[in-house]
């Protein structure tokens, strides 16, 4: 299959900033791309687990004989079996593979089994029990934090408390006194599900050679290498870890899910290959969520709408394991005064341990939650001042040279006024007046605006680093490794899209290989807006590299002067002097090994400032030093008498650098505002008493295609120097904005404002009456 | 996925006899959707499955020019109803329910005899075929009978039909003219979603005049099954349809539903959505009125 180029350039090399085809599509469509769920293999026998089923209780006996004897199956195992520290997670190592001592929330893993097809499977996974003593259960952040609470880890010095942070600038909130005009609001949202299309899976086999084999849909095959290792008593180098495409992940494959499980159960299949896949209700359950947010806000102004002070107390429900807990506090925390100036500012965050289910990584990543609180602020702000909410945001926005909110110096490409001057420009918002005027009978329309910026990479300590690797085989094909996932962003046509343009080659001339911690180099997770930025900067010196030289081996076989004579054509090289050609199969032979491989480092640039926010909050990523930004505009109606919200129109403008692919550019745009209008209006991961009652799709609602308004997707292009080709991260940064825009557009339309999220139709006619009889009163 | 026998009888006998002979073991299959589902999941756990394809033969939508009545085999699928122009012009309180069944791929198999089989509060396709006082043919092997569907369901899951019977098919009587309805399924998206509420209204108004002539109110979620409130259609009936005589049978219907919390709506939200949309649909009633007499 051949895939047609784009690039007004056929069958030559793909150009930077167009929209050349993705190298997944076809095969992802015609339904042949392997997915890790895909791997079956010869004699393949079936894992799965027993769930604990209830929140927080001591484990006590586990009755494993009756499911052990049920016909088909090959092993029950319990912690007793797991040789290594039987503990995961990303900084702290605090959840269990298979649960010993306690089980802290329903989805803990008991016991796992192995069986030679999934109905045994299935039969005797309901027949394993375990004896529990019942301990109360703590199932809201907050009052895990009060005296006498239930502890979910005896040994956490610091009780329910996973982490804290607390950040004071300037005269901090006793500058509030300063202030003319002080808006005060507290806000809830809600816990996200992933809710991808390809649930967690994977397939797993000791090899041959005693190494284990795991192909898992995974954002961190690297990671996830040390983690299986450790937890399962291994030697680092008799793990493999290989990560095709996965369906989907968000955030949710950010770590291990079926990994060390699966490990396990390989070790334990007499050398049978073994799969597990989660089905939906399993993934609910199991799954990690965006962490449900508490957030208490007061800002301040002067009179001409000029910031001056800021209080924030947020509180992240992370449920009973850190997973990555701690970071997204202190994301949270860096972005809770969005991109303004603010000269005093007064922060505190707590991310809190409780029986519900596991907060872990979400696109956006603590974000979302501050930006929904303080977009909506700025906006009261400026009601309360008469002001326009656009030009309230004009005033305060960061430009390059300027320091944020936290006190951290913006030296990289700063556009956002660009992007608010750009949606100041835009026929949506210029016609709003009439367009809101056009509502019909119990309708009312509004439009609201919201500001964002999201940062790129790790922070100032855990390097983010990337190791690209491009090689020229002997039979003159390229190889681009691509060191970090694609989970359906896009970055792996872009890593072609970037080598290719220079290396002069076609994309279907060349072959990626897709992560796998045997044959590509540690570049990190796929996450934190990072992918192209860090990988992208590697792997252009790699391919630099290479191109330096082929094109000096060329030199010297076409007896040319200097390479500089030389230049790549497809499949080839060509002597600008003497017209002729060789082709790339020719010079791969006068080249070794170690030559026709090119790696390349490159490391993201991190923040000189040391800004103390608390101990460990440095660590967690606090500050980061590169921001994408973005401007917002959601035009919505209003049902008067049914509460229900409908979003016409979005725009989303962004400054994210370069568009070095336009379609992968907007598909990230369209992706994020849509989760994100599922996170304002209807995603809610409901649970009561540590029980998830939103089992499936039928009670959990995302938004589908019909919900979804036109996107109008529209980039500032502005040059950032650091990234490659000129480019910032924008795989996160619109998740933020739908539910401030959205809720600010309800505000304009009919007075109210809902400050618990998502804004159900019960919710804002609940809100609606409650506003008609104050005015009545 | 526990394992099943797929039986395919010929005719609507034999269906019978196979039935009766592996009692609760057997269990009948149109398009699957429903029984799938549950099979799949555990909840149900058939030895044996009777494909009911062949024994219905062909399915048939057509109108009895004589009788006027219209004729829905039981094997019709959404899909047919939703793109016939038929049901679209006569009886768009159909076409409005059927076109958000699902997506299109459950419509295009999914059967409107599995969905009243199936007797959830909530099936769409039951609340519109009260509301035109549908007949259901019951074929029980000794011979057939016939319920008004009002009478059809009996609980969440539960129909009149003894073990065996088989729904052939559904009958809408004539509808005195001028007459029209309208369905609101209302849910918090737009497709691939079960009702929060489900409110069907058809009313019959006299030649040239707003007065009602007869009015039918079928609410779908608001009872364990499907509904009418009767106190709203007897208020309707002789007088004018105004926006407040709607707003009037709206109150009522709202008192007379029974609906309950659940994680997806809570229930003074359902009744007050009662009360909403009685009166839009009963609105729309009125312009589809009007339309057809221009
Ligand atoms: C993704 C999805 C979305 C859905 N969305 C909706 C929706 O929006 N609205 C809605 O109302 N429903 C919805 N459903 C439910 C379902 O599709 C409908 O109820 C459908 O009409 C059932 O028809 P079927 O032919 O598939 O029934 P089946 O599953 O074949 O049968 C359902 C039941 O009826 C019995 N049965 C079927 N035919 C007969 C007969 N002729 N005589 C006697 N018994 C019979 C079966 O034994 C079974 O008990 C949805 C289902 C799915 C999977």
């Amino acid at each position: 299959m051949t895939l047609p180029i784009n690039n007004g350039n056929e069958g030559g090399p793909p150009g930077i900033g167009v929209s050349i085809p993705r190298a997944d599509a076809y095969m992802k469509v015609s339904g042949r791309e392997k997915y890790a769920s895909d791997y079956y293999g010869e004699d393949l026998v079936w894992c799965g687990v027993k769930r604990a089923g209830v929140p927080h209780v001591v484990i006590g006996e586990i009755h494993t004989r009756a499911a052990s004897e049920t016909p088909g199956v090959l092993a029950v195992l319990t912690h007793s079996d797991v040789r290594g520290t039987n503990r995961q997670g990303v900084l702290q190592k605090d959840q269990p593979v298979l649960a010993d001592d306690k089980a802290r929330h329903c989805g803990d893993a008991v016991a796992l089994v192995i069986a030679e097809d999934r109905h045994s499977l299935n039969k005797a996974l309901d027949l394993v029990s375990f004896d529990y003593e019942l301990l109360p259960g703590v199932f809201d952040a907050e009052e895990a934090l009060e005296e006498g609470a239930p502890i979910l880890h005896e040994n956490h010095p610091q009780g329910n408390l996973l982490l804290s942070g607390e950040y004071r600038t300037g005269a901090g909130a006793s500058a509030m006194a300063e202030c003319d005009v002080v808006v005060e609001g507290s806000f809830r949202t809600p816990r996200q599900e992933h809710a991808y299309l390809e649930t967690e899976a994977g397939w797993a086999q000791v090899q041959d050679d005693g190494r284990l084999f795991i192909v898992c849909s995974t954002q961190t095959p690297f990671r996830d290498r040390s983690e299986v290792a450790e937890a399962l008593g291994l030697d680092l180098h008799d793990v493999r870890i290989k990560a095709p495409y996965p369906g989907g992940a968000f955030g949710g494959k950010d770590g291990v899910t079926v990994q060390t499980l699966l490990g396990l159960a390989a070790l334990n299949s007499g050398g049978r290959p073994v799969r597990m896949q989660w089905d939906r209700e399993e993934s609910f359950l199991a799954g990690t969520k965006r962490h449900p947010a508490r957030l208490y806000y007061r800002l301040g102004a002067k009179r001409d709408g000029t910031l001056h002070c800021l209080d924030v107390h947020m509180v992240l429900d992370t449920g009973p394991y850190d997973h990555l807990g701690g970071v997204v506090l202190a994301l949270g925390l860096e972005h809770a005064g969005g991109a303004y100036r603010v000269p005093h500012v007064n922060l505190k965050g707590k991310c809190v341990y409780t029986n519900n289910p596991v907060g872990g990584a979400f696109r956006g990543f603590g974000v979302p939650q501050v930006t929904a609180a303080i977009e909506q602020m700025i906006d009261m702000t400026a009601e309360k001042l008469q002001m326009d909410p656009l030009e309230t945001r004009l005033r305060n926005a960061v430009r390059r040279g300027d320091k944020n909110s936290i006190g951290k110096t913006l030296v990289n490409s700063t556009g956002l006024r660009e992007c608010l001057k750009a949606l100041g420009e835009h026929p949506l918002w210029k016609s709003r007046a009439e367009w809101k005027a056009g509502a019909g009978a119990f309708k009312r329309r509004g439009a609201g605006v919201a500001a964002l910026t999201h940062a790129s990479g790790y922070g100032p300590v855990v390097p983010d680093v990337a190791n690209a690797k491009v090689e020229l085989t002997r039979e003159g094909k390229f190889l681009i490794y691509s060191g970090v996932v694609d989970m359906g962003q896009g970055n792996a046509t872009t890593n072609l899209q970037i080598a290719g343009s220079i290396l002069c080659q076609p994309t279907d001339g060349m072959e990626l290989v897709l992560p796998d911690t045997d044959r590509t180099l540690p570049s990190g997770s796929a996450s934190a807006s990072r992918c192209t930025y860090t990988f992208g900067n590697a792997l252009i010196g790699a391919a630099e590299n290479l191109k330096t030289r082929i094109l000096q081996r060329a030199a010297d076989l076409l007896m040319a002067r200097s390479r500089d004579e030389i230049v790549l054509i497809p499949g080839g090289v060509r002597h600008l002097v003497s017209g002729k050609d060789l082709p790339l199969s020719v010079i791969a032979g006068f080249m070794d090994e170690a030559e026709r491989i090119s790696v390349h480092h490159f490391k993201a640039p991190t923040a000189p400032e040391n800004f103390d926010a608390g101990p460990g909050i440095r660590m967690h990523g606090f500050p980061h030093t590169l921001f994408s930004y973005a401007a917002h505009l959601a035009l919505v109606e209003v049902d008067e008498l049914t509460g229900e919200i409908t979003v016409c129109r979005y725009v989303a403008i962004s400054d994210c650098g370069t568009v070095v692919n336009p379609q992968i550019y907007e598909q990230q745009i369209q992706g994020a505002v849509a989760q994100g209008i599922g996170f304002a209006l209807c995603e809610d991961l409901v649970s009561t008493q540590g029980l998830i009652l939103t089992q499936d799709f039928a009670g959990y609602v995302i938004p589908t295609a019909a919900d979804v308004p036109e996107i109008d997707s529209v980039p500032v292009e502005i040059f950032e120097p650091s990234g490659p080709f000129g480019l910032k991260g924008v795989g996160e940064i619109a998740m933020n904005g739908p539910l401030p825009a959205i809720s600010n557009a309800v505000a304009d339309a009919c007075g109210v404002r809902i400050f618990e999220y998502p804004m159900t139709p019960e919710r804002v006619l609940a809100a609606i009456r409650d506003a008609c009889k104050r005015i009545s009163e | 996925m526990r394992k099943f026998a797929y039986l395919v009888p010929k005719t609507l006998d034999q269906a019978v006899s196979l039935h009766q002979s592996h009692g609760n073991r057997a269990m009948y299959v149109a398009g699957g959707t429903d029984v799938m589902v549950k099979v799949k999941s555990g909840k149900i756990t058939p030895d044996y499955l009777i494909s009911l394809k062949h024994a219905l033969g062909s399915p048939q939508l057509r109108v009895n020019s004589d009788t006027g009545e219209l004729h829905i085999g039981s094997l019709v699928t959404h899909r047919t109803l939703e793109t016939s122009s038929t049901i679209k012009r006569h009886y768009p309180i159909l076409h409005d329910a059927v076109q958000h069944i699902g997506s299109v791929q459950i419509r295009n198999v999914a059967t409107i005899g599995g969905n009243l089989v199936n007797a959830v509060p909530s099936a769409d396709g039951a609340i519109p075929l009260i509301a035109l006082d549908a007949v259901a043919k019951v074929y029980a092997g000794t011979g057939e009978r016939t319920v008004d569907l009002i009478h059809f369901f009996e609980g969440p899951g539960q129909t009149v039909l003894a073990p065996g019977e088989i729904l052939t098919e559904i009958v809408v009587p004539k509808q005195p003219a001028p007459s029209a309805g309208a369905y609101q399924k209302y849910g918090r998206r737009e497709a691939m979603e079960l009702p929060l509420i489900g409110v069907g209204v058809q009313l019959s108004l006299e030649q040239g005049s707003n007065r009602c002539t007869k009015a039918r109110i079928a609410l779908g979620v608001a009872a364990p099954t499907p509904m009418r409130s009767l106190a709203a259609e007897h208020y309707l009936v002789g007088k004018e349809i105004t926006e407040e005589t709607l707003g009037e049978a709206g109150k009522l219907a709202a008192d007379e539903s029974r609906v309950r919390d659940s994680v997806r709506g809570l229930a003074w939200y359902r009744r007050e959505m009662v009360e909403v949309f009685v009166k839009r649909m009963g609105m729309k009633c009125l312009e589809r009125i009007k339309e057809m007499g221009a």
